[in-house]
């Protein structure tokens, strides 16, 4: 036992020797960004991430903040909320960073909530939809993204001329899944639908026959489909192969309708996906300038064009941190949080600027971004057929 | 050496809060010992009795869970959760002892990931239990008396004396009577039963130790992570776990604790030293030269450099 | 009726490619003896180098089938080479470990290699579902059971029929007495690892058309692979072949007439009856041979 333990504790030694390196002493203002950079939606995580590194970008080249460079401090938080919480937590006590934004899905935002809190530093969190999180009373969460009772709100005023009577859902088996079904549920009912069958697939599953039979079976007229745009793509060929014909609603923004149309050609025509921002019509954007400039600096950087849809998203986060840390005039993270509930700019998606959202006396931030509606017809993403101006 | 070593161990594991350089390296030795509890467990089954559990993440899990839900939703206060969670985890390794009571070798491992798998879409998919893939955020921290266990520097104690309680149970069960019978099995089944060893009862007596260590591990990590998903299911923990016995040695005691050790820092390491693109794949890398470098493990290859005692 | 037929149909394609993965690894860790957690990453590697062939290289469609058996058996005969042949007396836990390793790293390379979005790879099928009465299918599909069943036939050719087939199944059943015998245990090991990953391989080439290619597709796949195996019995052939066709098509009308959230458990709670009821397997027989 004796060598074994000399040994152990040699090891050990030299296992947190290798922590040891301090974190880099501060000239430039540093952010720390949380998001799955592998695993199964490395490909959205690494979206958001090329989104925030324009975004950096764009700054240094107006000469930072206040004269000094930003940094982002890119982690990975490989889908696992335990990850989260590490990543979280190297970020603010070895890298010092006054403020973060992720963890893009909504359990690894909830993991990392509980650090925040612990050492008082804010959390712009750019795509996670669970209602809970603004919820909860944790004061140092700001969501840019909507949840999906907002997103919910936000197709309302089309229900009608959608024609939507009789609904069905399909959605990924996760938080955002379950939230979306139940947030769209109860307002397709309160605007007169009735609501079928709601079916689920696993994050990894690769064949959906099975649900969309059943979705087949009820004689709807229109289906709801959550997931991520890999799944969108096989559920759509796979339900024209079984020759399933009605109307299918994407909610959540993360379709790239482009990617579908390449992906699932024929199979996607005429479906109608919610996105929040729409780089085939930057114009119509609530800042076109700002939207084109994004399109264009995506587009010369070699970045596929489907990524747009949830590119932004980083993009919009970091700006919205740094026009914090100006406001505050320092990158204090107390200082930055106070400046988060007075900062009004504009994002890609549009205006951003939080509201109180949660229990008195603790509330989290939460904006309203902006939602659109768009449609694929003809091989083409357009406007949708009943917005069109004919 | 054997008592200077131990004493010179268990003064730097007990002074370790005062030297280390930041909350951040307290936290990566709060979970380097809920893994140790972890791959203790592990260790158990895989080391002394021979069959491999791949479904361990189970167990990890019931404790997780179970823990939360009595302390979130029934108001327990953290003990008697504990000893809930370790209750349920271990009857849940009576359920898999007997029923793969018949099955050895690759077969008792399907079962055993099977059993994580149904666990796993049970924690999903039941969602008025679970909460489903919501999670179940704000699970208390345990309390000691009037004292709050909330700071890093208490959690640290809390699990120092889990890992030692741990290691002690391990070490009086592999040194008694029990232990020599599963390590009789586990060379040479048919001859230890000729002798009157009862393969069946032995193998569930380890199974339901086991699978209560890693309640032990759940409840801990549910409790410092203060949330708890389905993803506590994930095969990726129970990879790790593998990792850390079998590199750090299966079959010694000592060896698990080492590969929690090592396997909780390097990735930390890795994402100080590297960028984010090639932090898994130089984990990968360094798993495939440790093994091929030190086939049967750290601790009985230093073992072998240093003869000692035994 | 309709419903369950196409449910039926479903399930059979489903349930051939777990068998062509399932076969593949029957073989090496039925045989080798090795929990060759990395047949995932083969089956990842098929799909890739059939979609770099096809998309990048322009080649035909068939002919990039084929470069993606190559190429996974030829990976598969490296890593046996070097990784699995100098720990070949070691237990079998280590090798485990190394090939957790061979899994990490191949997952993460090719993850830094081609960046994390969804590869689609061209394929020159017509897109509209052939009907047969009630029930319809994807010419893809159908091109894909087909081959698969192709494969597994010419497996099981091989190892019944052929001399490397009879060598293999020498060496596994008797090492020693093989060696006396003149065969080269060392070539055999190198060969049998490699048909299991070309297998796979030829796997992934197959489905990538159907589904999207990733990262991370490997990883359900090793899953679906072990379970397979087990289910038909150590080293079984025509086990491995019918425990693929019925996962496939239990865990389709699991998620048709039970549940969808709960397919993958309807698998699982079959495995688990199968191995209480018959613990060896399907088809076991006494010895562990194909």
């Amino acid at each position: 036992m004796g060598n074994r333990s000399i040994v152990l504790l040699a090891l050990v030694l030299v296992a947190l020797a290798a922590l040891a390196v301090p974190g880099e002493s501060q000239s430039p203002i540093k952010i720390g960004v949380i998001e799955p950079l592998s695993g199964p939606v490395a490909a959205s995580g690494n979206y958001v991430r090329m989104g925030a590194e324009i975004a950096r970008d764009w700054l240094n080249a107006k000469g930072g903040i206040g004269g000094r460079k930003v940094d982002l401090l890119i982690e990975d938080n490989k889908s696992d909320p335990k990850e989260a919480a590490s990543a979280a937590e190297k970020l603010i006590v070895r890298d010092k960073v006054p403020a973060i934004m992720g963890a893009w899905g909504s359990s690894m935002t909830l993991a990392a909530m509980p650090k925040l809190e612990e050492y008082g530093v804010p959390m712009v969190v750019e795509t996670s939809s669970a209602a809970s999180i603004t919820k909860r009373g944790n004061p140092w969460i700001f969501r840019i993204s909507p949840p999906s009772e907002m997103e919910a709100l936000g197709l309302e005023q089309y229900v009608d001329k959608l024609g939507v009577k009789r609904v069905d859902f399909l959605a990924v088996n996760t938080d955002w899944g379950r939230g979306s079904i139940t947030a769209f549920g109860d307002m397709l009912k309160k605007k007169g639908a009735a609501v079928g069958v709601a079916e689920y697939m696993e994050q990894s599953a690769t064949d959906m026959n099975a649900q969309l039979t059943k979705i087949k079976a009820t004689g709807g007229d229109t289906l709801f489909l959550t997931t991520a745009v890999e799944q969108i793509t096989l559920v759509m060929k796979q339900a024209q192969e079984q020759r399933l014909t009605r109307k299918v609603v994407t909610t959540g923004g993360s379709s790239s309708p482009t990617q579908l149309i390449k992906q699932a050609g024929a199979a996607a025509e005429g479906s109608y996906h919610i996105v929040f921002f729409m780089p085939w019509f930057p114009d119509a954007m609530p800042d076109g300038k700002l939207a084109k400039a994004f399109v264009d600096e995506w587009a010369k950087r070699g970045h596929p064009f489907e990524g747009l849809t949830e590119g932004f998203r980083g993009h919009d986060g970091i700006a919205t941190i740094a026009e914090a840390i100006r406001v505050a005039g320092k990158d204090d993270p107390k200082a930055v949080r106070e400046a988060l509930w007075n900062v009004s700019l504009m994002g890609v998606n549009g205006p951003i600027k939080f509201e109180k959202d949660g229990p008195a006396g603790k509330e989290s931030g939460q904006s309203k971004p902006s939602i659109f509606v768009v449609q694929i017809r003809d091989g083409k993403v357009a406007l949708p057929d009943f917005l069109a101006k004919k | 050496m054997t008592r200077a070593g131990g004493f010179f161990l268990a003064v730097g594991a007990l002074t370790l809060p005062l030297w280390l350089q930041s909350p951040y390296h307290v936290h990566v030795a709060i979970m380097a010992g809920i893994f140790g509890v972890l791959a203790m467990s592990l260790n158990l089954l895989l080391g002394y009795t021979g069959q491999l559990s791949l479904g361990h993440a189970a167990f990890f899990g019931i404790g997780a869970y179970t823990s939360a839900l009595l302390t979130l939703k029934l108001d327990w206060s953290f003990w008697p959760a504990l000893a809930a969670a370790m209750a349920l985890a271990g009857a849940a390794g009576l359920f898999i002892g007997r029923l793969a009571l018949k099955l050895r070798g690759a077969y008792f491992v399907l079962v055993t990931i099977s059993f994580a798998g149904v666990v796993s879409l049970v924690s999903v998919n039941w969602i008025e239990l679970t909460n489903g893939p919501l999670g179940l955020p704000g699970v208390p921290a345990p309390e000691l008396g009037p004292w709050s266990l909330r700071t890093k520097t208490a959690y640290y104690y809390l699990v120092l004396a889990a890992v030692a309680l741990s290691y002690v149970v391990c070490r009086r069960l592999v040194r008694s009577r029990i232990g020599r019978a599963l390590v009789a099995l586990r060379e040479n089944e048919p001859l230890a039963e000729s002798v009157g060893v009862d393969a069946t009862h032995y193998l569930v007596l380890a199974t339901v130790v086991s699978a209560a260590m890693a309640g032990l591990g759940g409840s801990l990590y549910a409790h410092y992570t203060r949330f708890v998903s389905p993803e506590v299911f994930l095969f990726t923990y129970t990879v790790t776990m593998v990792i850390m016995v079998v590199a750090g040695g299966k079959g010694t005691l000592a060896g698990p604790l080492v590969g929690a050790v090592l396997f909780t820092a390097l990735p930390e390491a890795l994402r100080a030293a590297a960028s984010w693109q090639w932090q898994m794949l130089a984990y990968g890398l360094l798993l495939i030269l440790l093994v091929f470098f030190l086939p049967r493990g750290i601790v009985p290859r230093l073992a072998a450099a240093f003869p000692g005692r035994r | 009726m309709a419903e369950l037929l196409q449910h039926l149909l479903n399930g059979l394609v489903l349930g051939g490619t777990y068998a062509l993965l399932g076969i593949g690894l029957t073989l090496i860790f039925g045989l080798m003896n090795v929990v060759n957690f990395a047949h995932g990453e083969f089956y990842t590697l098929g799909a890739y180098v059939s979609f770099a062939a096809l998309a990048l290289a322009g080649i035909d469609f068939f002919a990039a089938l084929l470069v993606a058996i190559v190429a996974g058996a030829a990976l598969g005969w490296l890593c046996e080479v070097t990784l699995l042949r100098p720990l070949r007396n070691e237990s079998i836990d280590t090798t485990m470990l190394v090939m957790i390793g061979v899994w990490i790293a191949m997952q993460n390379a090719e993850l830094l290699g081609w960046g994390g979005v969804a590869k689609s790879i061209p394929h020159p099928f017509p897109t509209a579902p052939l009907v047969f009465g009630p029930v319809a299918i994807a010419p893809v599909r159908l091109f894909a059971l087909v081959l698969a069943a192709g494969l597994i036939a010419a497996s099981w050719l091989t190892i019944q029929k052929t001399k490397l087939g009879r060598a293999m199944r020498a060496t596994f059943q008797d090492r020693d007495t093989a060696a006396l015998m003149g065969v080269g245990i060392g070539r055999i090991h190198a060969a049998t690892f490699a048909f299991g990953s070309g297998l796979a391989a030829a796997a992934g080439a197959l489905l990538g058309p159907i589904f999207l290619v990733y990262p991370s597709m490997g990883d359900l796949a090793s899953l679906k692979a072990f379970s397979v195996v087990i289910l038909g019995g150590l080293g079984n052939l025509p086990g491995a072949t019918l425990g693929g066709l019925l996962l496939g098509i239990a865990e389709e009308l699991g998620a048709g007439y039970i549940s969808s959230g709960y397919r993958d458990a309807v698998g699982f709670v079959i495995i688990i009856l199968v191995l209480l009821f018959r613990p060896s397997g399907l088809l076991a027989r006494q010895e562990r041979i194909a």
